[in-house]
């Protein structure tokens, strides 16, 4: 039960709903499909004065642009994403790692820009603090941290579980964002402080209008994978999106992206991994040698019981099959 | 004797369609006009003494109806255990000092949940914080903080600090079975602190009317909540009615007096105005009642065939902040050590720890899966030792039947070797086991397979110890059945009916059951002791036959037949030597009415476990009968477990179980089923994550249970060993909570036989699979490419 009062206004487009935020000074916050706000709002990680919901805002269908971009309205539900036959034909990883979300019934309404703006993730921090915890920590705007007593003030060190944000990086996608000034436009990896108290470079009266993947290259693969406990209904303990493409022989690499997420205040690219792979003719004691660099590049933080160590080992082994994976699909194997 | 009708059928559940169409009402769907909110004030701090409780600005906010403290209480103590030796503990509300994070202080009734949770905010609570203590061992240190005074029968003999009760027994000399033994060896098990995971929340509606406290409230037993409320608020019990409501599932969680359900009678009292708490998820999970984390470690000597010479078990419960159930797992789990196999050298002592954890209740299998779990992944370790295969190892150790056991109960027809045989032969485990072991093996997935035996009690003596049920006769022929048995989801009205239905030879729509109101209905066990369907059953069915006794004199005379000559089928009494001469019960039922000054035929049935012996075994000294329906298992489980990084999974599970007689096979099956559940979630998932007595994961996000996608293949094959004899006492065995314990040691044996990894501590998770990976073969899991790449790299 969220037991404070606030307002609630249902704009009929976005401009409006910018209005509204610049209105209310920041101190309102959007309501799309709820899944992370209602909930954070139960617990008082946040505290809004004002909903502006959109719901009233129906999404565009996912689109190809004249460059070959495909565009994604960022009120697109997560369900309608990995459902899209369109989405899942032009960019699977996205409809895989929509997939992985939550349950259906979260999919059912959580949104993709949602999926992107959502809070960082602690133990500590998402629960009720009637009697426990009830001194405020860094993330709640008091002055202490709860799982890591020993950091600097200030310091949190909550972490970025979003399922989408990496494949997005992967796929090298930009995200639309509405402001004062107008559209810009930004590579969806610069959305990330790294700072889990401000997790996005996201004035509080912007909005994230839509997400754009570009053209595909050829001979380009895919490997995605979330690790969990049960499977399902469950916030990732690491999830790894890798994107590798090739050049016309299919064994040398163009290009490569390899991002890990959930155990960091934002996704994190291997991007000495990335370099070393591009130019080489790939095999896998190469991916696997692969897999270990950018593991040992990937530094996570230990976070809902998962140790540091266990972490390093659990992507070090997914980042092996999903490099594989994707030069499977790059190479032709995958039909 | 006919065929049976109604008994050992798999009848749809009498509560199916009301709770499949929403209609079926749990305390929360109550709705009484005027209602006041309840909430309950917790302590923030693990161990501190209550300097002052100041209520004087909730009081006056508006809105604010009542706000209590002990002190507005009687003062008067409850316990889960209610005896001599261990006498109620635990005040309604703190005094004095708190002892866990949770602990409730203080509760307000206000008019809506939001004045409620102005009010908490506004008592102002000074603490001297004081030392906590977390690890039971640590707890039991001389110089440890203390939560309460050592137990004076201990405290006399032994130096330990925070000792709540100790059971210790045994029979034999085990230093001499030891010294005879070929094979000695000692472990030490731990498991995790789990909780139940009832989907429906704690939630109590009280209402104080007329001298008449009615109370709606998710429980397991609404005699047990009668009496301790009663007690509590020192009310006769007949000023005291629990109300009939659906129940959302309990798992041995809503057994005792919640301190909540004591805060919403007594504000009601106090406003003469309905007020209703509702446990919030994150309450329940970090200041209610969880199972209780046991450590267990087994010396056991052996002949070179595997014969067991001598055992010696020291359990430790983390048994919480005051007693609760903490004493009843210490006798418990030397029951769980000493019903399946034969030893005949045991030394047993189990102790209960304070520590500064929430109070523990019982969950189902009440210390049984840590117990089976240490003995049965010992058991394995001792088969290898010695060259000898899991399967016989444990036929050369079984319990036969009719064997008598130490403390005088008898296995009677309890055949725990035919469960064995059967499920090393379904499984096909001598064949299968030792397999992912052997050399070279490709991929990254082993596939494992282990077995556990279990046994468990049906029915002991617990208050309130009997069961009784009426049969009220319809003058339709149809019959109200009045039991006071819970429905708590595992089907006791359906099962009731049946029986009621083939004693009375009527149709299983006439039988309607009112049950579970202390007001209107029998007095009943509850649902708490494994022995409902025996217990409640056996009465119903005494009840039954009473009323059928009657319906057959009246015939008697009307038909001028001897009584021995008639019998009953499809709702009316015939003739055995001339079937056309019959009287429907509508008839008979009319003709008592005009010929036995308006007898409208009530039937009477009321059943003891163990009739003769006067009361429950000592919790201290295991003396006295403990149960006499013993239920043995032995379940198989394969598993997969991934060697690059440890994660593992239940694949298949096969349950052997003698529940005597099944009287609902689906039912059965359904606990089979979820038991595995269950213990698949005990096994790979679930944990409470806490730190220094602070819960980190109190919601279903973080605590993760099972869900459907996880759940293995499960069979499950019946060893019956009873029968149903209509007009005969029968003899069900427990079959709802002993198979969370002999599938999780066989998932422990299976993750060994995958791997070679052997684990001594619950969960198995990824992290330590793969941790003792990493030890057997540093560079198994690090070096090796896997043979499944493509062949184009």
């Amino acid at each position: 039960m969220i037991l404070y009062d606030f307002d609630y206004e249902r704009p009929n487009t976005l401009q409006e709903a910018t209005a509204l935020l610049r209105q209310t000074e920041g101190k309102a916050r959007l309501l799309a499909g709820g899944t992370d706000l209602l909930p954070n709002m139960r617990v008082q990680v946040l505290k809004p004065t004002m909903l502006i919901s959109l719901g009233a805002i129906t999404p565009r269908p996912p689109q190809a642009e004249l460059d070959g971009s495909i565009r994604i309205d960022a009120l697109t539900r997560l369900a309608d994403l990995e459902n899209s036959e369109f989405v899942r034909r032009e960019i699977p990883m996205l409809a895989e790692s929509a997939h992985v979300v939550g349950g259906n019934q979260i999919r059912q309404v959580a949104t993709l820009g949602g999926n992107l703006c959502q809070e960082t993730r602690c133990l500590y921090l998402n629960q009720e603090h009637d009697y426990q915890f009830t001194a405020p920590c860094y993330k709640r705007n008091g002055d202490c941290c709860y799982p890591f007593p020993g950091n600097k003030p200030g310091t949190c060190w909550s972490v970025y579980m979003s399922d989408t944000a990496p494949a997005l990086i992967a796929l090298s996608a930009n995200v639309d964002i509405i402001g004062e000034a107008g559209v810009r436009t930004v590579p969806a990896e610069t959305l990330f402080t790294g700072n889990s108290l401000e997790p996005l470079w996201l004035a509080r009266t912007e909005i994230i209008s839509s997400v754009v993947v570009p053209p595909i290259p050829t001979g380009f693969g895919w490997g995605y994978h979330k690790s969990t406990i049960r499977g399902g209904l469950e916030f990732a303990m690491a999830n790894i999106a890798v994107a590798l493409w090739l050049e016309n022989d299919r064994k040398t690499c163009a290009g490569a992206r390899i991002v890990v997420g959930a155990v960091s205040e934002g996704p994190l690219r291997a991007l000495a991994t990335e370099k070393s792979l591009v130019g080489q003719v790939l095999n896998a004691d190469l991916l696997w040698k692969a897999a270990d660099d950018a593991s040992n590049e990937i530094n996570p933080l230990p976070h809902h019981g998962f140790t540091r160590n266990y972490l390093n080992e659990n992507i070090r082994v997914y980042l092996r099959r999903t490099l594989i994976t994707a030069f499977e699909r790059a190479y032709g194997m995958d039909a | 004797m006919s065929e049976l009708k109604f008994v050992g059928k798999s009848f749809k559940r009498k509560d199916g369609p009301d709770k499949v169409t929403g209609r079926a009402l749990y305390s929360e769907d109550v709705k009484l006009p005027g209602i006041l909110i309840g909430r309950v004030l917790r302590s923030p701090h693990p161990h501190a003494r209550i300097v002052s409780i100041d209520t004087s600005r909730a009081k006056a906010l508006p809105g604010v109806k009542a706000v209590i403290t002990v002190e507005d209480t009687k003062g008067i103590k409850h316990g889960f255990v209610e005896t001599p030796r261990y006498p109620a503990d635990q005040e309604v509300l703190a005094r004095g000092k708190v002892v866990h994070v949770g602990e409730e202080l203080a509760a307000v009734a206000a008019v809506d949940s939001f004045t409620a949770q102005q009010a908490l905010e506004l008592i102002n609570v000074e603490y001297e914080i004081l030392p906590g203590v977390f690890d039971p061992e640590k707890a039991m240190d001389p110089e440890a903080p203390k939560i309460h005074p050592s137990h004076p029968k201990i405290a006399d003999k032994e130096p330990f600090s925070n000792i709540g009760g100790k059971t210790e027994c045994g029979w034999g000399d085990v230093e001499k079975g030891f010294a005879e033994s070929d094979y000695v060896r000692e472990d030490r098990y731990e498991s995790q602190l789990r909780t139940h995971g009832y989907l429906e929340p704690h939630v109590t509606l009280a209402h104080w009317e007329s001298d008449k406290l009615n109370i709606w409230t998710s429980s397991m037993g609404t005699f047990v909540k009668r009496a301790k409320l009663a007690k509590t608020l020192d009310l006769p019990y007949s000023s005291v009615r629990i109300h009939k409501t659906y129940v959302g599932g309990t798992f041995g969680g809503k057994i005792d007096l919640y301190s909540h359900e004591y805060c919403a009678a007594r504000l009601s009292i106090l406003t003469g105005r309905p007020v209703r708490i509702v446990a919030s998820r994150e309450e329940i999970f970090s200041a209610y009642r969880h199972s209780q984390p046991l450590i267990v470690e087994v010396k056991t000597g052996v002949k070179n065939d595997g014969t067991i010479v001598a055992q010696q078990l020291r359990v430790i419960n983390n048994a919480g902040a005051y007693r609760g159930s903490g004493v009843v797992v210490v006798f418990l789990a030397w029951g769980f050590t000493m019903a399946p196999y034969r030893c005949p050298n045991l030394k047993y002592e189990g102790y209960s720890v304070y520590t500064n954890y929430t109070v523990r209740a019982p969950q189902r299998g009440h210390g049984c899966p840590k117990v089976r779990f240490a003995i049965e992944s010992q058991l394995d370790m001792i088969a290898e030792a010695l060259g000898i295969d899991p399967i016989t190892i444990r036929l050369r150790n079984a319990r036969q039947p009719s064997e008598d056991l130490p403390n005088g109960d008898n296995v009677h027809n309890g055949n725990l070797p035919e469960c064995i045989r059967v499920a090393a032969e379904k499984s096909d485990l001598l064949k299968k086991y030792g397999e992912a072991r052997k050399s070279p093996q490709t991929g990254h997935i082993r596939r494992g397979i282990g077995i556990g035996v279990s046994a468990y009690f049906g029915g002991s003596l617990i208050y309130p110890n009997s069961s009784g049920v009426m049969v009220k006769m319809n003058d339709d022929g149809s019959a109200i059945v009045l039991t006071g048995a819970i429905d708590v989801g595992q089907g006791a009205e359906t099962v009731i009916c049946q029986i009621v239905a083939e004693e009375l030879a009527i149709g299983m729509e006439d039988v309607k059951i009112i049950s579970s109101d202390t007001d209107t209905t029998p007095q009943d066990i509850g649902a708490w002791v494994s022995g409902m369907t025996y217990i409640t059953g056996n009465a119903a069915r005494q009840a039954a036959g009473n009323a059928r006794a009657k319906l057959i004199q009246v015939a008697s005379e009307q038909m001028n037949a001897p009584v021995e000559d008639l019998w009953v089928e499809d709702k009316a009494v015939f003739n055995r030597q001339n079937p056309q001469q019959r009287m429907t019960y509508d008839q008979v039922f009319a003709a008592s009415v005009a010929t036995h000054r308006g007898d409208t035929i009530i039937g009477e049935g009321f059943w003891r476990t163990m009739r003769d012996v006067p009361t429950h075994p000592s919790l201290a000294t295991t003396k006295g009968r403990w149960t006499e329906n013993y239920a043995f298992s032995a379940q198989v489980a394969e598993v997969e477990v991934d060697i690059e990084t440890g994660e593992a999974k239940l694949v298949k599970a096969l349950t052997v179980h003698d529940c005597g007689f099944p009287v609902n096979p689906a039912l059965v099956k359904g606990q089979v089923d979820g038991q595995v559940s269950m213990a698949m979630g005990h096994a790979f998932m679930e944990e409470v994550i806490t730190r220094n007595g602070y819960t980190l994961n109190p919601n279903w996000l973080d605590y993760r249970m099972p869900t459907i996608h996880n759940m293995a293949a499960s069979e499950d094959a019946d060893v019956i060993t009873e029968e149903y004899r209509v007009g005969e006492p029968y003899r069900t065995k427990e079959v709802g909570e002993g198979l969370v314990s002999g599938i999780l040691a066989a998932m422990a044996n299976a993750v060994y036989d995958a791997t070679g990894v052997r684990l001594y501590t619950t969960p198995f998770s990824p992290e330590r699979i793969l941790s003792g990976l990493k030890k057997l073969e540093p560079s198994k899991t690090t070096g090796v490419r896997d043979q499944q790449s493509p062949e184009v790299l």
